[in-house]
């Protein structure tokens, strides 16, 4: 096989709290290949975000590496970072505040251009050119460049975010919930854009959500995190038919559906909810909550490959 | 005359804003049974909320009912005073908000919260008789009695939506109104809350009207549902005729086609394209045209009429052509 | 939308001074100011300098008149003239000491909040060194020091002027800094210097500059205390404050010595208001038209 386009190895992101070391991201390893997508799903808390961010040097990593087609990110210097900046891109959750109130649609889309190195800026009307461009790529009528966020609808705000990421033509985005905050006949609109984009562009994805039903949709592989552990990572169209993890079952489970057929099925629901991995003990985190919780699950904690690149830490779910 | 608990009648709600009016409810129509479970579905600014303050009367002073009718036992609240509403929130009508994290008061504790609830209602109750009927309110909601003294920031988010739900049910109201209960929670704690819901008002026996944008919920939760659509019910009937029916209103065909479907395999999605109408200029006829797959010309010019069959109703002139041709 | 069309032609500057232009209480606010700074500006051409100081013991306490269109004071001087030329060292001070404390306070409180940590609380702790001693006595005890001058003065009322401008940055800069937007400008790789300029200072300008506004009246009255205390500007320049503390003794019953260097300075500072307030709007795109 050859080189990922992106590749984690047992990244890890504690933060100092005044209580104690939180454990945000704990030996997280992972691999995307050009033109896929990989799906992070998790509750409020599960350190998906953070597990972005981490990637994208937003936050500084604990320890671990991540490896952009080979490349180290984490030990670039200020002079390389721009390499990061223009192949690595996020987009946000909420529309309404990763947009800056004060500048027009147009200033928005050519900012990341601004943070180019000198040697790369292109000039005004290149410029212009190219927000042109990629503002009816992202389905944004040409009159809206010179609107405020203000005026624009949810939808519209999320593809101006879309724009944004897109301009400097990046390899790779973070897409941390980009749905979750959308009407539902808007999310598909943003969901197909988002699809459409990455088979002209061979872009490959981080799709972070908690939403599995999207999740499933737009990924190849995803990672299930529970307190900043990945519990299962697999193909999704293994997750899906054959879940193995306790907190994987239970969460597919938990998901509302409008077949009513399935409206009085048997349900596990799990009790309790999600703590914050402060000063963790070691094995599993999802135990104090897990049905099926036994001694040796609170000692130890560990990825296997059940089957050929499905892995899971832990198979007690199946039934 | 009344076989409704809560009967609603073209309602127009319009928020009066300095440069704008805000068009929120355009002549709405709902009925509720008692016992009954009622969603209410629609998007963002389809005037889902509007609806719920309307009838505790609790809008903001921008807010102005202006026509319609709002009976609750064959009684019209609108005519009725503000000592007359104060008397019904809380205590006959409920209502749970969205947030959790707002809707408790930080610096009292929770016990002192739902006793409040009590003293409000029931002042002749004796102060045992008040501790013990909060005690085993928060059992009933999973929460240890023994909690009682603590703050809201020491509860979990999925804790205080059950602290809210004990607050809403204390005084065994006849209605409660849910304002997206579970939208601010994981999927998991939803799961939990909705559960806890149902079983409460399996116990208290009061109808819900819960308000949301998640069809899954509405469909595992409810009896019957009202779809909205700015301002308007656009359909009306029991899970059933919504979600396995095809006779829908194209709005609602619209959602549920943007669902994506776990059981199956699809590479695209289908959304309902372009973006909600702007509540400041309703358009003619039926507001879902510009959006709608099978627009008419009559579909710009006059709003639909009800269509009913059985349990079922849809206002959508696609069917006027059905029934003509039937004809 | 179609309105917007014409609008939209407009870069964001124009779209700042034509939102500015339209406001009609800010537009007030630039007349009032004009108004009583040109008179000012242009006193040695209405009065000379000398009738400031001239004593006319004959005309002593008159109230207004053709001859004494503000009337005279208790040694007969002519208040007209006097507030004329005050009003050169009132506002001149005073918007010399808004400027230097808002520019410094903005320095240390936007690199307290922008960088945090350590830096924030070095700094942190040195404003609140200088917040602990009442502005009035250290202003007195800076004068005392470097001695008496018009500098002096605006340098010494300054300093005590600078924490609360730097609180308030710090805590506007703090909430600015964690939003999404300037997150993902960080993502695209703009650097901190231009986040600060692009991002959060237009955002966080808007209630500062208002804020502003309403300490110069305050700064108005603090200069004239100085000047009772005689450690203002050295007389018999008069200053505003300094012209009704000096009356304050006729004040029951010749009330037109308080009151019209009063309102100048009443005018003086709800004009700076109305200005402020229209600019914060201005800035706002979220604002009508």
């Amino acid at each position: 096989m050859s080189t990922p386009l992106i590749e984690a190895v047992d990244l890890c992101k504690y933060f100092k709290t005044p209580k104690g070391m939180l454990h945000a991201v704990e030996n997280v390893s992972f691999k995307i290949e050009e033109g896929k997508t990989l799906g992070v799903v998790g509750e409020s808390g599960c350190g998906k975000s953070t597990l972005g961010r981490t990637v994208l040097r937003l936050h500084k990593a604990t320890s671990g590496k991540v490896l952009y087609k080979g490349e180290d990110v984490l030990s670039f210097s200020k002079s390389e970072m721009h390499k990061l900046h223009r192949n690595m891109q996020m987009i946000f959750q909420d529309p309404y505040s990763s947009l800056d109130p004060r500048m027009s649609v147009r200033a928005l889309i050519s900012e990341p251009l601004s943070g180019l190195p000198k040697s790369e800026r292109m000039s005004p009307a290149q410029e212009k050119e190219s927000v042109d461009h990629i503002m009816e790529m992202c389905g944004l009528p040409a009159h809206y460049a010179n609107l405020y966020p203000h005026e624009l609808d949810g939808g519209m705000r999320q593809r101006v975010g879309l724009a944004r990421s897109m301009i400097l033509d990046p390899r790779f985005i973070v897409c941390d919930e980009p749905v979750s905050a959308l009407d539902v006949s808007i999310q598909a609109q943003i969901l197909n854009l988002l699809m459409d984009l990455q088979d002209e562009h061979k872009l490959s994805y981080m799709f972070i959500t908690h939403d599995l039903a999207v999740v499933k949709h737009i990924s190849d592989d995803i990672m299930v995190m529970y307190m900043g552990q990945v519990v299962e990572y697999a193909s999704s169209a293994t997750l899906f038919a054959n879940p193995m993890h306790p907190y994987t079952v239970a969460l597919l489970n938990s998901i509302p559906t409008i077949d009513l057929s399935k409206r009085n099925r048997e349900r596990i629901t799990i009790h309790g909810e999600i703590s914050s991995p402060v000063n963790p003990k070691p094995g599993c985190r999802f135990a104090p909550r897990c049905p099926y919780a036994s001694e040796e699950c609170r000692n130890e904690h560990k990825l296997v490959e059940v089957e050929s690149g499905h892995y899971a830490a832990c198979t007690k779910g199946v039934r | 005359m009344s076989d409704y608990l809560l009967e609603v009648n073209d309602l127009h709600v319009q928020y009066n804003t300095d440069d704008s009016v805000v068009h929120a409810l355009n002549g709405l129509n709902l009925r509720l049974k008692e016992g009954e479970k009622l969603g209410l579905v629609g998007e963002t600014g389809a005037g889902k909320t509007t609806l719920a303050l309307s009838i505790l009367r609790l809008l903001p002073k921008v807010g102005q009912i202006v026509s319609g009718s709002i009976k609750y036992k064959g009684e019209e609240l609108l005519d009725k005073n503000e000592a007359y509403m104060l008397g019904l929130r809380g205590r006959r009508v409920s209502m749970i908000f969205q947030d959790p994290m707002t809707s408790l008061n930080p610096v009292k504790t929770v016990g002192n919260q739902i006793l409040e609830v009590l003293n409000l209602h029931f002042p002749d109750l004796s102060k045992d008789e008040k501790e013990k009927k909060v005690d085993e309110m928060l059992q009933l909601v999973g929460i240890p009695a023994s909690r009682k003294g603590e703050f809201p920031h020491q509860f979990s988010g999925g804790m205080k939506q059950r602290v809210v739900i004990a607050m809403a049910l204390i005084a065994e109201p006849e209605l409660l109104l849910a304002d997206e209960p579970t939208t601010a929670l994981d999927v998991t704690i939803q799961a939990q809350i909705m559960a806890l819901m149902g079983q409460l008002k399996e116990k208290f026996n009061s109808a819900v009207l819960l308000i949301t944008h998640d069809l899954g919920v509405v469909a595992e939760f409810c009896d019957t549902v009202s779809v909205i659509y700015a301002g308007r019910v656009v359909e009306h009937g029991a899970v059933e005729d919504i979600f396995m029916g095809n006779e829908n209103h194209p709005y609602t065909k619209g959602l549920i086609g943007c669902i994506p479907d776990l059981s199956k395999d699809e590479d695209r999605l289908h959304p309902i394209p372009g973006s909600m109408v702007d509540a400041r200029s309703i358009p003619e006829g039926c507001a879902f045209a510009d959006r709608c797959p099978h627009c008419m010309d009559i579909c710009r010019k006059i709003i639909p009429e009800e269509h009913v069959n059985g349990t079922h109703s849809v206002f959508c002139h696609l069917y006027d052509a059905i029934k003509e041709g039937e004809k | 939308m179609r309105k917007k069309k014409t609008l939209s032609e407009y870069s964001t500057g124009e779209l700042v001074l034509y939102r500015f232009r339209k406001n009609k209480l800010a537009m007030l606010g630039v007349a009032m100011f004009l108004f009583v700074a040109l008179f000012i500006l242009f006193a040695p051409l209405i009065r000379p300098y000398d009738t400031v100081v001239k004593q006319n013991i004959a005309d002593r306490l008159q109230g207004p008149s053709s001859e004494y269109i503000f009337g005279t004071d208790e040694l007969g001087r002519d208040l007209f003239s006097r507030i004329l030329y005050g009003g050169r060292i009132s506002l001149f001070c005073s918007l010399a000491i808004i400027a230097i404390a808002f520019v410094s306070g903005a320095l240390i409180g936007g690199a307290a909040g922008f960088f945090g940590g350590k830096v924030d609380t070095v700094l942190m702790r040195i404003v609140d060194m200088l917040m602990s001693v009442p502005s009035a006595l250290l202003a007195m005890a800076i004068i005392t020091a470097l001695g008496n001058g018009v500098w002096k003065l605006v340098l010494a009322l300054a300093i005590g002027q600078i924490p609360r401008f730097a609180r308030m940055v710090r805590s506007s800069v703090i909430t600015l800094r964690n939003m999404e937007y300037v997150e993902a400008a960080r993502c695209f790789g703009i650097s901190s210097m231009k986040i600060m300029l692009k991002h959060i200072l237009p955002n966080g300008i808007g209630p500062i500059v208002v804020s502003a506004t309403l300490t110069l009246g305050a700064v108005i009255l603090s200069i004239s205390s100085m000047g009772y205390l005689g450690l203002g500007v050295a007389s018999p320049t008069p200053e505003w404050g300094t012209i009704i503390s000096e009356n304050k003794v006729n004040i029951q019953y010749y009330p037109y010595l308080g009151i019209i260097p009063g309102i100048c300075i009443m005018l003086t500072v709800m004009s700076v208001n109305f200005i402020g307030d229209g600019l914060r709007d201005a800035f706002d795109p979220k604002s009508k038209n």
